[in-house]
């Protein structure tokens, strides 16, 4: 490593060398502002002022966003309704697997719901399951994109295991337990003797419509094995117009999800009754899962969540912080600020290792040492 | 000469330093901790052996309290930054796994993963360990018991280490279950959808880089344009390689394909929540960072704060 301290332009050098290299042919490298570390810069220091200021315009921009955002969440109205165990018929609740695993059952139950507050339309109807798992790494891995995408690639069922083929060998479109195990309740929705439809366009991405999902793919061989995890997809409509299922394969983040079920453009007024019709057809008792029915208006921020009124809390604190110190910087004002002024003049001279350096004292009182006792300020003579 | 330079650094196990010109000096010189080689009027020998090398004899008061002392704050400045920035993004992903059953399913899409270290947080770090000055040269030469610092080991002892630790493991708590409870379970946007598995990844992920990257901002004490270049460029690196990377067809980007683009940007719940959880993470290490230097102050932080004209 060479020449740490080559270009030696400004501090520590006694006159002699200085003019000593004038007469010589220097080596010293050209100077620049970059090579010397000595680009424009600034040098933030922490002082009272500073943190006073920050703490307070933090909590200026956080407290009417965390207050904008509570008043957001508490506009939206949401109804939850769990059914999976309010709908298994009563001589049935000791045994729920083979009341779900039953085909002859009906699974079609009857449940009411009361609206709390007016409900402006669209509202949101999604279904929403506890303890599963979609972001499990093999559960995650269980499907082929490429065959989702294209029709020529039927065959590609590679990281499907085990929903890769059909007992003869066929490939199973769409294959892997993502798509095998694709939720199939159903609800229809009532007012009286309204009926509202729920609008099923639309309802999943559109990157995903038209560009995962082919519009010339059609499932085949799909839930032709002797387990059923799911759903059946009519085989004459392409992927790319199988909207639930779009909806399902884009996994869950969390083992407590939501998906978009479809959309009802009626206005609910408050305690009306809704009369939902529902088939209890997916399987969750078998790992303990729960099944929700939520009806949701939704705002500029989305949907109820009352996380970002945390925001104003926040906020909050950084304002009461931003007069804590306030009133500190106050107090303790009489001792510094004079003194601070003085250090700055004392503690720099002009020429290095002068004596004359008074008493320095910086910060809130602490003193430093008295630099009139170092062994080179005793004896000022300078280089 | 070596000798005696075994006999003081095992005796007093100590780090030692040796100055030499000649030829006669390379076996001390290369027995000791540091070398310090002067080239000139006795050849090139003891450059050759030594660690570094210097024109002049006077030369060493510079190396020695202006470059010692800037090099030792900055490279263990930098070693606990780095340790710091790695345990917020890894940390992230084992609070993850602890809601994904610990099947080991990574948070990020794959290549996020990958490039954090290469792309989004790595010219910052260098930026840190080349740039970084906390006062001036002539302040250096001006308090040479600043160079005690480093004698007595101040800005690498284990409980700097530890906490620079410590405030990953809080920042990536704070950016964990902010972002989950800020975009689960419940719409993100007024159209009604979801936060699935691939937003929460972006939301978390862009979290991280900002907090990282503010939080060295908030550390050093010297900006030029270069700090600030690589710091917010880092940043906006991170977005501009999450467009592009969204805009490759889903063979190749998964589930990153136009993510940004289509859900997350035209979200407020996303821009409010990564603003929220970004200052939250913050303010532990600013806290600290006030009370140290206006309450507690130590040697260096008085020098520092005598030398800037603002009081």
């Amino acid at each position: 490593m060479n020449s740490h301290a080559a270009g030696t332009s400004n501090g520590g050098s006694g006159d002699a060398a200085a003019g000593g290299a004038a007469r010589r042919n220097t080596r010293m490298p050209k100077y620049s502002k970059f090579t010397q570390q000595e680009l424009p810069a600034c040098k933030p220091i922490l002082t009272p002022k500073w943190v006073v200021s920050v703490f307070f315009i933090v909590g200026v921009i956080f407290v009417p966003i965390g207050v904008v955002s509570l008043l957001a969440a508490r506009d939206v109205v949401e109804i939850i309704d769990r059914y999976d165990e309010a709908c298994v018929p009563s001589n049935m609740t000791e045994n729920k697997l083979a009341y779900i695993q039953n085909e002859t059952i009906s699974k079609e139950c009857i449940r009411n719901l009361t609206v709390t507050k007016d409900m402006k339309q669209p509202i949101f109807v999604y279904y929403e399951l506890d303890n599963f798992y979609q972001n499990h790494r093999r559960y995650v891995k269980s499907r082929n994109d490429a065959q989702l995408r294209d029709a020529s690639k039927a065959n590609q069922t590679s990281a499907c295991e085990p929903e890769k083929t059909t007992a003869n060998g066929q490939p199973i479109v769409p294959c892997g337990l993502i798509a095998w195990s694709l939720f199939n309740d159903t609800y229809n929705f009532t007012r009286g003797n309204e009926n509202l439809t729920v609008d099923k366009k639309d309802i999943s991405w559109k990157s995903d419509r038209e560009h995962k999902f082919g519009k010339d793919v059609y499932p085949s061989n799909f839930q032709n094995g002797a387990l059923k995890g799911g759903a059946t997809l009519n085989p004459k409509i392409p992927l790319s117009e199988q909207e639930d299922l779009i909806v399902w394969m884009r996994t869950a983040a969390l083992p407590t999800f939501r998906k978009l079920y479809g959309r009802i453009y009626f206005d609910l007024k408050e305690n009306d009754t809704i009369t939902v019709r529902l088939n209890n057809n997916y399987n969750t008792y078998s790992f303990g899962g729960k099944k929700r029915l939520v009806l949701s208006t939704a705002t500029w921020l989305g949907g109820k969540n009352d996380f970002l009124g945390f925001m104003h809390i926040v906020g909050g604190l950084c304002i009461f912080l931003a007069f804590a110190f306030t009133l500190l910087y106050f107090s303790k004002t009489k001792d510094f600020s004079v003194l601070a002024k003085a250090s700055v003049y004392h503690y720099f001279s002009l020429t290095p290792y002068t004596s004359g350096n008074a008493n320095p004292i910086c910060g809130f009182g602490r003193k430093l040492g008295d630099h009139n006792y170092l062994s080179w300020n005793r004896h000022p003579a300078g280089r | 000469m070596e000798a005696v330079t075994r006999l003081v650094k095992i005796r007093t196990s100590k780090t030692t330093l040796a100055i030499g010109d000649g030829a006669n000096d390379v076996g001390m010189l290369q027995e000791a901790d540091i070398g310090v080689g002067i080239s000139g009027a006795e050849g090139m020998q003891a450059v050759m052996a030594s660690d570094f090398a210097i024109a002049q004899f006077r030369f060493l008061e510079r190396l020695l309290l202006v470059h010692g002392h800037w090099c030792y704050r900055r490279i263990a400045a930098m070693i606990c930054y780095f340790f710091f920035k790695n345990i917020t993004f890894g940390f992230t992903l084992f609070w993850f796994e602890a809601h994904a059953m610990f099947s080991a399913q990574p948070a990020y899409n794959d290549w996020f993963i990958s490039f954090y270290s290469v792309a989004f947080t790595s010219l910052p770090v260098i930026a840190l360990g080349v740039f970084d000055k906390d006062v001036s040269s002539r302040v250096c030469l001006e308090v040479p018991s600043l160079h005690q610092d480093g004698v007595n080991n101040v800005f690498f002892s284990w409980s700097r280490i530890l906490s620079w630790m410590l405030n990953g493991m809080c920042c990536s708590i704070i950016i964990y279950f902010g972002s989950l409870n800020a975009i689960l379970v419940q719409a993100v946007r007024q159209d009604g959808r979801v936060a699935g598995f691939d937003i929460l990844g972006v939301t978390m992920y862009s979290c991280v880089v900002w907090t990282v990257n503010c939080q060295l901002a908030l550390y050093i004490s010297y900006f030029t344009w270069i700090q600030h270049f690589v710091i917010w460029g880092s940043i906006l690196i991170w977005y501009t390689f999450l467009v592009i990377y969204g805009l490759f067809s889903p063979a190749i980007s998964a589930t990153a394909y136009h993510v940004f683009v289509e859900a997350c940007a035209p979200s407020p719940l996303y821009w409010l929540s990564t603003l929220m959880i970004v200052v939250t993470a913050l303010i532990p290490f600013f806290v600290y960072k006030i009370s140290r230097t206006l309450y507690y102050p130590q040697y260096h932080d008085q020098v520092q704060r005598a030398n800037s004209k603002n009081w």
